[in-house]
C-alpha cells in the first residue's frame, strides 16, 4: 500500500505488468474514489465555469465530459480536470486529490460574484474506473443503460448496481472505458460500492496505482505534480488544444493570449529509449552532450518492452524523430523524440481499428 | 516464525535482501523472494562484466521494476566468474525463481570466512522480515 494524497492505495494487486496488459487487452478496474468531486450548481454555474477554464464550456453540449485546466493569473496550471456538464445549471468537476483544496479556494473566491452553490461531494460518493476494450461488456451487467450508446467524452445519469450513478465514457489509460460515480455510497456507507467493486473484480482485474501510472505514461497523459504544475503553462505542456480561440475573461486568459503568439521555450514530448528505464529528473542531452531537457515521468512500457518517458525539451529539439540522449545514472542512452501515445493507435487505445471481443472472464 | 516469503536454509543473506550460496569454492548471488515480491515485476537487471572485481556491501549493479530501481549489494568480495545473461531477455526469472533460475552473478570469493560473519543466516533473515512486516 502507498499513501497518496491522504489515501492508502495499493501500488499493485498482483503484478503491474499483468494489470497493465489486462487493460490494454481486456478490462481492468481502478478504485479512483480519491479523485476530488465538486459540484457547481445554480443559475450562473455556466458563467462561473466560463470564468474558471480556458475551454469555452458554454459551447460544450449538456452530456459532455470534457478535459480542461484551472490556471493561475500567470497562466500556470493549477490543476487538470474533467468537467461533467450534467445540465446548464449543474456541473461536476473531477479534480486531482492533492489539488482539491487549492482548486476549491480558487473556485470559491470567484464564485462570490455568481449565483452558484459549490459542494465537495468526494466523501459521500464513490468513483470506480472500468478501462479496456472489453469495458462495456464487463460493466453492462450492472446497468439497464445501453453502454455502447454513450459516446466517448459523454456521460449519462443512470443506475449501477442499485445506486444512482453518473456513467462517463472517459479514463486515464488511453483505452475505451467508463468512470462511474456512485451517489448512494460514500465513506460512511460503502457497502453498496464494495459490492459493485467485488462483483466487478470477479469479472475483471483490479489494478493499482502502478498500472495506472504506466498506462497513462504509455498514453502520453500528464500527471499533475510530475509533468505539469503551477509553473508550467498549457502551451509548453502541449495542452494548448484545451484553449478555445478568441476566448477571454477567464483566470490566466490575458497571459495565455500573449503566450499563444510566441514560440514556447520548451515543449512536452515523449521519448523512446533504446535501452534502460528513464526516471523522473533524469537529464535529456543532445548528441554532443549538452543538456536540453529533463524527464518528468518515466517507466517501462509493457507494450513496447522499452523504457519510455514524458520529457520537456528545448523547442528546437522537439521535432518528432529528433535523436536525443537520456542520462541514466552517468551513462547516455540513445533515444528518440516521439509524440505520444507510445503504442500503435491502430492496435491499442480507444481509437483502435479492430474492436477486440475478448470475453470478460478473469484470466 | 512463519513468513509469506520463501527463505531457504543454508544460504547467506544481506540486510539489503541479497542471498549467497557457497558451493565448491564459488558463490552464487541473487535477490531474495522478499526483494522480488517487493519490487514487483522486474523488467531490467544491469549486470557487471565477467572478470570484474567487486567488494562486499558495495553496489555491483541495479535491478529495476516498473516503479523502482534498487542497487544490488554483493554479499562477498571477489571476482565475477559468470553473470546470468538470460536475465537480459527474461528479467522476470527473478520473480519466478529468485533462488534458482533468477540467480544474478557467480563470484570467486577472496575472504569468505571473515566476510560471512557479517551476513545473516536464514533464521536471522526471517527475523529481519518479521520486523519489516511490523512496521
Amino acid at each position: 500500500m502507498a499513501e497518496f494524497a491522504g489515501y492508502d492505495m495499493p501500488l499493485w494487486y498482483t503484478s503491474i505488468i499483468e494489470e497493465h496488459l489486462a487493460v490494454r487487452n481486456n478490462t481492468g478496474i481502478f478504485d479512483v474514489s480519491h479523485m476530488g468531486r465538486i459540484t457547481v450548481k445554480g443559475r450562473e454555474a455556466g458563467a462561473l465555469t466560463e470564468a474558471l477554464v480556458p475551454t469555452r464550456s458554454s459551447s460544450q453540449p449538456v452530456g459532455r465530459s470534457f478535459y480542461t485546466l484551472l490556471l493561475n493569473s500567470r497562466g500556470g496550471i493549477v490543476d487538470d480536470l474533467i468537467i461533467i456538464k450534467k445540465a446548464e445549471d449543474d456541473y461536476l468537476f473531477v479534480v486531482n486529490a492533492a489539488n482539491k483544496t487549492k482548486d476549491l479556494e480558487q473556485m470559491e473566491r470567484l464564485s462570490r460574484q455568481y449565483n452558484v452553490l459549490l459542494d465537495d461531494i468526494t466523501d459521500t460518493t464513490t468513483m470506480i474506473a472500468i478501462q479496456g476494450p472489453a469495458a462495456s461488456l464487463a460493466l453492462q451487467d450492472f446497468t439497464a443503460q445501453r453502454l455502447t450508446e454513450i459516446k466517448r467524452f459523454n456521460h449519462v445519469l443512470s443506475k449501477i448496481g442499485g445506486s444512482s450513478a453518473t456513467i462517463t465514457r472517459t479514463g486515464y489509460t488511453g483505452e475505451d472505458g467508463f468512470e462511474i460515480i456512485l451517489y448512494d455510497s460514500g465513506i460512511e456507507n460503502n457497502a453498496l460500492a464494495m459490492s459493485v467493486w467485488n462483483d466487478l473484480a470477479n469479472k475483471t482485474r483490479p489494478c493499482g496505482l502502478g498500472a495506472r501510472d504506466s498506462l497513462r505514461i504509455e498514453a502520453g497523459l500528464p500527471l499533475y505534480g510530475s509533468d505539469i504544475d503551477d509553473s508550467t503553462n498549457p502551451i509548453e505542456a502541449d495542452l494548448s488544444w484545451v484553449i478555445s480561440r478568441e476566448k477571454t475573461g477567464y483566470v490566466g486568459g490575458e497571459v495565455l493570449a500573449n503566450l499563444l503568439n510566441i514560440q514556447p521555450r520548451k515543449l512536452r514530448r515523449g521519448v523512446l529509449l533504446q535501452d534502460k528505464i528513464p526516471r523522473h529528473g533524469f537529464s535529456v542531452n543532445n548528441e554532443v552532450g549538452e543538456n536540453i531537457g529533463h524527464v518528468t515521468s518515466g517507466t517501462y512500457s509493457p507494450i513496447l518492452k522499452k523504457g519510455i518517458a514524458l520529457v520537456y525539451v528545448n523547442t528546437p529539439y522537439s521535432t518528432i524523430g529528433q535523436p536525443v540522449r537520456v542520462v541514466v545514472r552517468d551513462a547516455e542512452v540513445g533515444a528518440v523524440i516521439i509524440k505520444p501515445p507510445f503504442y500503435d493507435v491502430k492496435s491499442y487505445g480507444w481509437k483502435r481499428e479492430v474492436a477486440t471481443s475478448i470475453p470478460s472472464s478473469p484470466q | 516464525m512463519s513468513s509469506r516469503y520463501r527463505v531457504p536454509d543454508n544460504l547467506y543473506y544481506t540486510k539489503e535482501h541479497e542471498w549467497a550460496r557457497s558451493l565448491d569454492g564459488t558463490v552464487v548471488v541473487g535477490v531474495t523472494d522478499y526483494a522480488a515480491k517487493t519490487l514487483n515485476d522486474v523488467v531490467y537487471v544491469s549486470l557487471p562484466s565477467v572478470g570484474q572485481n567487486i567488494q562486499q556491501s558495495i553496489s555491483f549493479g541495479t535491478i529495476e521494476s516498473i516503479k523502482a530501481v534498487s542497487e544490488l549489494y554483493s554479499p562477498f568480495s571477489g571476482t565475477i566468474l559468470q553473470v546470468n545473461s538470460e536475465l537480459s531477455s527474461r528479467p522476470e526469472l527473478v520473480n519466478k525463481s529468485p533462488y534458482e533460475e533468477g540467480w544474478i552473478i557467480e563470484i570467486k570469493p577472496v575472504n569468505i570466512e571473515k566476510e560471512k560473519q557479517v551476513l545473516l543466516d536464514s533464521k536471522q533473515y526471517l527475523e529481519l522480515l518479521g520486523s519489516l512486516a511490523g512496521r
